[in-house]
């Protein structure tokens, strides 16, 4: 029982969220970067036209992937946000490795984005799409680390366990560090700004760069699914979940994932990106080891005052 | 009922224009799309008008043909200041003001505003079905006639060969940088790449993302760019957009007509400098003798930013040319350095090079004129490609590529 | 964990909807199919024996991955085990340390 309410209350969540990202992607950019009258219509009258678009195929295309492709991305999106609880005991998939389940689709990811760029067989999405690879492996890593940080505390996998260890304090204040960069990782996985290796305006829309009309809002629709999830799962293991006075967990929820989608749609518009083999020895070399220390902050913070 | 309800709606969308820029038309293009009822599509893919602006060349035309077809229905194309003679079919002509250099500044700003709605009202008859799509420029022909042998017609003997779907395969070559012999992709790039400078047209080879060779086979097209402030303005805008910042790019186009929506120059390189740019790009990327590297010339255009007035740089001393330039860089170092320099220099640096014909291999390292001196001090380990003649194996390069995180 | 089929089903049929909206030409001329290069034509097909230039890198991240799958159990018993789990792990992790210091005074890092 409790597990269908938390579905229809999923569904809730997935299309507030949607129209909420939706709403903050099409006009905060617009509203930083000084254009006169951004308006709430537009992602919608967007969303028409490219559906009465033309459906381009390229020569001798991988078809198959290339429908695929979008279809994964989108279905991860909702699992990875199916393992969230909305409430004590209200979770769709109650899972006691939720943790795992979510870095499944994390990683489950970079292979979406790999087969929407390769399957045109062209130059510009091919290139997007191995050199995400790159970045997208180790942010992979990183994100592991910080969420085991947050999960140590809490003594298990399971992401209720986890938003019931911060009852006495969010996991924010034992890892601050972790915070910033699990949402490093939230902008590559929703291919944004400074980490958007795969449709960069360099590469003229990278593994877009060929595709056209309805398979285009597809691939929005699923990013910006993506974008819902991780911040969900963000506000989740680092801001507290559901918890909080007075209102519905469900309600809480859902205010921290906009606070952290807008931090998200922001920072993708306020930093630079690098050359894809700086970006890459970066977090190599300096975010990786950095949650290694975060870690260990969090160890040691557990065995002396746990 | 559903489909006029969806027409409504589209007709309301930003208008997606994919453009091709010609002769002298850069600038004010740029000027138009501050408009947010515009949006400049990054692909024909994405793009329901096409906007050709300005005198193009005679070669042009094929590929603007080619780009036309590109473009998913519905479609249609407006020729602004465009002389393209019947390459395009009967697609629709605005004649505004010509550009002569002493026109009035209200006069070309009432004549952008003419286009805009022009582009508006083409949008509006194209999403509600009024105006019909335009049909192909191009004989409906596959490339080649197929050639495949075998089950799958890949063709040729064993993993080389044949012409699947009526296109050859990729051929294997020694790479520069580590020497493994993996596939090499030989295409002409431009000459309306959104981030190319306009009409530039480089026949280069890659193997993976890295620039083996490149050969120049149209210049870019003259821009009226000048070295003033809005000039250098629109110049930081490019290299942000390419850097992933388009807002703070939309900004700096702002910043460069001086509208009132503008923000003050110190608060945009203010933010320039925090969201990193600098420190985005490598250091000794692309450095040209007497032009400093990249990085130079993106913290040169900053500081027009901060105030300053623009560089004047001394000259092209050496014969720096692209084809010594770009081989052996990234693809996405390659547009930084590419959209580093002025027009004048970038028009010096992509000459067409007589006698330089390459051989059809793909190296071009060993026309010796195109070579440049190697000894500015930024200069360390960006240029494999071209010095060391056919000694580029792995561990050469690898001792002179110190890492640079 | 049932729900997982669903998702994917409810996926395709969202995509298939978008796909196909009535009334939209959808075949593509030969024209038409022509990747985008700005104008430009290409020799090849695109797909061939790419050049992966941080090929020594994804070993490396192997590595790493590996390491997760102890992280896991070692994240459940930390707060049971205490000083003894924390030593474990740091020397691991000291250890893979000093694997990153190496791999990047070897170039790993770079796009070979």
């Amino acid at each position: 029982m409790m597990e269908l309410i938390a579905a229809l209350l999923l569904l809730l969540f997935l299309s507030v969220g949607f129209a909420g990202a939706a709403l903050v992607d099409g006009m905060l950019p617009a509203f930083l970067a000084g254009q006169s009258r951004p308006s709430w219509r537009r992602p919608i009258a967007d969303a028409a036209r490219l559906l009465q678009t033309q459906r381009i195929r390229t020569e001798a295309p991988d078809a198959l992937l290339w429908f695929l492709a979008p279809v994964l991305y989108l279905a991860l999106a909702i699992i990875g946000l199916a393992v969230i609880p909305f409430g004590p005991g209200l979770v769709t998939i109650p899972s006691e490795v939720g943790i795992v389940v979510w870095g499944s689709c994390e990683a489950l990811t970079i292979v979406a984005v790999f087969m929407f760029g390769w399957s045109a067989n062209a130059p510009l999405p091919l290139i997007g799409a191995y050199r995400y690879v790159a970045i997208a492996l180790p942010a992979m890593l990183l994100s592991m680390f910080v969420l085991i940080g947050a999960a140590l505390p809490a003594e298990s996998l399971g992401f209720t366990e986890i938003v019931e260890a911060q009852r006495r304090v969010w996991n924010v204040v034992r890892q601050p560090a972790g915070l910033i960069l699990f949402l490093m990782l939230g902008l590559a996985i929703s291919l944004r700004g400074p980490f958007d290796y795969a449709d960069p305006a360099d590469l003229a829309g990278g593994t877009t760069a060929d595709v056209s009309g309805p398979m285009v809002l597809a691939w929005k629709i699923a990013r910006l699914t993506m974008l819902v999830s991780v911040s969900a799962v963000t506000a989740t293991a680092f801001l507290g979940g559901y918890l909080g006075p007075l209102l519905p967990g469900f309600v809480w929820l859902l205010l921290k994932t906009a606070l952290i989608l807008v931090v998200l749609v922001g920072a993708g518009n306020f930093f630079a990106r690098m050359p894809p083999a700086r970006m890459m020895s970066v977090i190599w070399t300096m975010l990786l080891p950095l949650s290694f220390l975060m870690l260990l902050a969090v160890g040691v913070e557990l065995l002396l005052w746990g | 009922m559903a489909v006029s309800v969806l027409s409504n709606w589209a007709g309301e969308a930003p208008v997606a224009v994919f453009v091709a820029i010609g002769e002298g038309m850069r600038d004010r293009l740029e000027r138009l799309f501050n408009d947010a009822r515009f949006v400049r599509a990054a692909s024909p893919r994405h793009a329901a008008i096409f906007l050709i602006a300005g005198r193009m060349r005679l070669e042009d035309r094929e590929d603007l043909r080619r780009l036309h077809d590109q473009m998913p229905h519905p479609r249609v194309t407006l020729l602004w200041n465009a002389e393209v003679g019947e390459a395009l079919g009967d697609a629709e002509v605005f004649t505004g003001s010509t550009l002569e250099v002493d026109i009035e500044a209200s006069e070309a700003g009432r004549s952008d505003d003419a286009v805009r709605d022009r582009l508006e009202k083409l949008w509006q008859e194209l999403a509600s079905g009024e105006r019909s799509s335009e049909p192909d420029l191009l004989h409906d022909e596959p490339p080649n006639s197929w050639e495949g042998i075998g089950p799958h017609g890949q063709g040729g003997q064993g993993m080389m060969g044949g012409t699947p779907y009526g296109r050859p395969m990729a051929m294997t070559s020694d790479d520069l940088r580590d020497g493994l012999a993996l596939d090499l992709y030989t295409a002409r790039f431009g000459p309306f790449l959104p981030m190319f400078p306009p009409g530039l047209l480089l026949e280069m080879t890659l193997q993976g993302d890295v620039i083996q060779s490149v050969k120049v086979v149209r210049p870019p097209l003259s821009q009226a760019g000048g070295n003033d402030v809005p000039a250098a303005l629109l110049r930081l805008a490019r290299l942000l957009d390419v850097l992933g910042l388009p807002v703070l790019g939309q900004r700096a186009r702002l910043a460069a007509v001086g509208g009132a929506t503008s923000v003050p120059l110190e608060k945009l390189s203010r933010a320039i400098h925090w969201a990193g740019a600098t420190l985005a790009i490598p250091r000794g990327l692309g450095a040209v003798e007497g032009y400093g590297d990249t990085r130079t010339r993106f913290a040169n255009l900053v500081s027009v930013a901060n105030g300053f007035s623009p560089a004047m740089w001394p000259g092209l001393t050496r014969s720096a040319h692209l084809s010594s330039i770009l081989p052996g860089l990234e693809w996405s170092e390659a547009m930084l350095v590419l959209n580093s320099f002025d027009d004048e220099t970038l028009s010096t640096l992509a000459a067409i090079v007589e006698g330089a014909d390459e051989d059809r291999d793909g190296h071009d390292h060993d026309s010796g004129h195109m070579h440049h001196d190697h000894g500015g001090p930024h200069d360390h380990d960006r240029h494999q490609g071209h010095g060391g003649r056919g000694s580029h194996l792995g561990n050469d390069y690898h001792g002179r590529h110190g890492g640079h995180a | 964990m049932e729900i997982v089929p669903w998702v994917f089903l409810i996926g395709i049929l969202s995509v298939l909807c978008i796909r196909g909206v009535h009334g939209v030409r959808h075949s593509a001329t030969a024209p038409q199919q022509l990747p985008f290069l700005g104008g430009g034509t290409p020799d090849t097909h695109a797909w061939q024996r790419y050049h992966i230039r941080y090929y020594s890198m994804t070993l490396l991240f192997i590595a790493f991955e590996m390491e997760m799958m102890f992280m896991y159990p070692w994240a459940v018993v930390f707060v049971e085990e205490g000083g003894m789990a924390m030593m474990e792990m740091g020397m691991f992790l000291a250890i893979l340390s000093i694997g990153i210091v190496y791999a990047w005074r070897e170039g790993v890092f770079r796009w070979q």
